[in-house]
């Protein structure tokens, strides 16, 4: 890794991760994440085999369920040889794809690939560009690509807001963000991102609900805010 | 002709799965598993019917795909954990009938990632330092991590005393040893803001 990684997913949420109980558009954003960050592929790799272990452990009453019919029925089907197993692990290994905004071209964790292979269109406005991946029911994820030198307006948020930076930086109020970084804003922060002079910034956004921006004119941006939902 | 398999060495039962498409191998794996995944299930769906279809297509996944187990990544519980997780998780979404959306399969990685640097950051936490700053944090520890900890860092047994103590293989030793590291650092950092 070029740099440290400082902004992670707590505990809690990479519990419910490996447990596989987050909110499939969360669960994107923290296995993005993962996928980026060694020290919590690491943490997931415990907590994935404290969680087995406590399945394997747990005691267990007799019960009524005809566990000889099913059994039967499981070792009536061929299983797998070697070599079919290993080609059918390849197949849904994914190509490493990439996709170009801006004539730049980002190369995605493996945890977005296949959906970014499918995302919406790219809606410009200014320096900002986005595009919708086709994941979420309960909230909204999207690529959010940001030029170097542009700000996004000061916003809160009426929901949560998460954001991990894919690649670059971005700079808000609170502190710097490179790619691995994951930002997790509720409802009660203002913020002002913006990218450096010379670099510019591809994030995964995942939002619960739309931004509100704040000041003066930026605020005619409320009515546009589907742009960023 | 194959020995009893002891001590729940699922590991090498599921070797004989794949090599020898071993009956009496699987038969005792499923007799193990399959009740334990149906509470699983039970606790995930509330509901017997999809918790059997869980255990079905997990314990089915385990037959066919025995093959693909490599003890050098991880014990089997873990395993078949991880088959039973990605089932349940595709099953949730399913009903939800969207096609392209998130899938088992993006969330969780099917393999490992390459190894890494050890990560010196744990193990600068000396024993004073826990014993000052985060002493009273000791207490909201699960239980198991905590009993683990107490051992290493206030009674200094080594990883391998713990383990034969508490007859818990070294890794799980190890591995609470690292997520009660994180979480008391966690607290430390909370404290401090
Ligand atoms: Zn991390
Ligand atoms: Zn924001």
């Amino acid at each position: 890794m070029a740099h440290a990684i400082k902004f992670h997913p707590g505990m809690p949420l990479l519990e419910q991760h490996a447990e596989g109980t987050l909110s499939a558009d969360v669960a994107l954003a923290v296995a993005a994440h993962i996928d980026l960050c060694p020290h919590c592929q690491q943490l997931s790799r415990d907590i994935t085999a404290d969680l087995a272990c406590q399945l394997a452990q747990q005691p267990v009453k007799t019960n009524t369920t005809d566990w000889q019919q099913m059994l039967h029925d499981i070792m009536a089907q061929p299983p797998l040889s070697k070599q079919a197993a290993a080609t059918q692990a390849q197949l849904s290994a994914q190509p490493a794809e990439s996709i170009i905004v801006n004539q730049r071209e980002f190369v995605l964790p493996r945890a977005l690939q296949r959906l970014a292979a499918n995302h919406g269109k790219w809606l410009h406005l200014g320096g900002i560009a986005t595009a919708k991946l086709p994941a979420g029911n309960d909230y909204h994820v999207s690529l959010l690509y940001i030029s170097k030198d542009t700000e996004v307006p000061q916003h809160t948020h009426l929901g949560l807001e998460m954001t991990l930076v894919l690649a670059g930086k971005i700079v808000d109020e609170n502190g710097e963000y490179k790619a691995g970084d994951l930002l997790i804003n509720s409802p009660d922060d203002t913020h002002t991102p913006r990218t450096m002079a010379d670099e510019d910034c591809l994030c995964l956004s995942v939002l619960s609900a739309p931004l509100k921006f704040k000041k003066g004119l930026t605020r005619l941006l409320n009515p546009l805010q589907q742009f960023f939902y | 002709t194959r020995q009893e398999i002891t001590n729940n060495n699922w590991e090498e039962a599921l070797t004989f799965v794949a090599l020898q498409r071993d009956r009496s191998a699987y038969a005792e794996l499923f007799n193990y598993f399959a009740p334990r995944l149906k509470a699983f299930g039970m606790k995930m769906f509330g509901n017997e019917q999809q918790a059997l279809e869980m255990v079905q297509d997990t314990m089915l996944n385990v037959w066919k795909k025995a093959a693909l187990f490599d003890a050098s990544r991880g014990c089997a519980s873990t395993w078949i954990f991880t088959i039973a997780r990605n089932v349940r998780f595709d099953m949730l979404r399913k009903k939800q009938s969207r096609k392209d959306d998130v899938s088992a399969d993006d969330l969780w990685l099917n393999g490992e990632y390459p190894e890494q640097e050890a990560d010196t950051d744990a193990s600068q936490w000396d024993t004073q330092l826990l014993m000052d700053k985060l002493a009273p944090h000791f207490t909201s520890l699960p239980p198991a991590q905590r009993e683990v900890m107490e051992k290493v860092y206030l009674q200094e047994k080594s990883h391998q005393e713990v383990s034969d103590e508490l007859a818990i293989p070294l890794g799980t030793v190890k591995s609470r040893i690292r997520l009660a590291l994180d979480r008391l650092r966690e607290a430390l950092d909370g404290a401090r803001n």
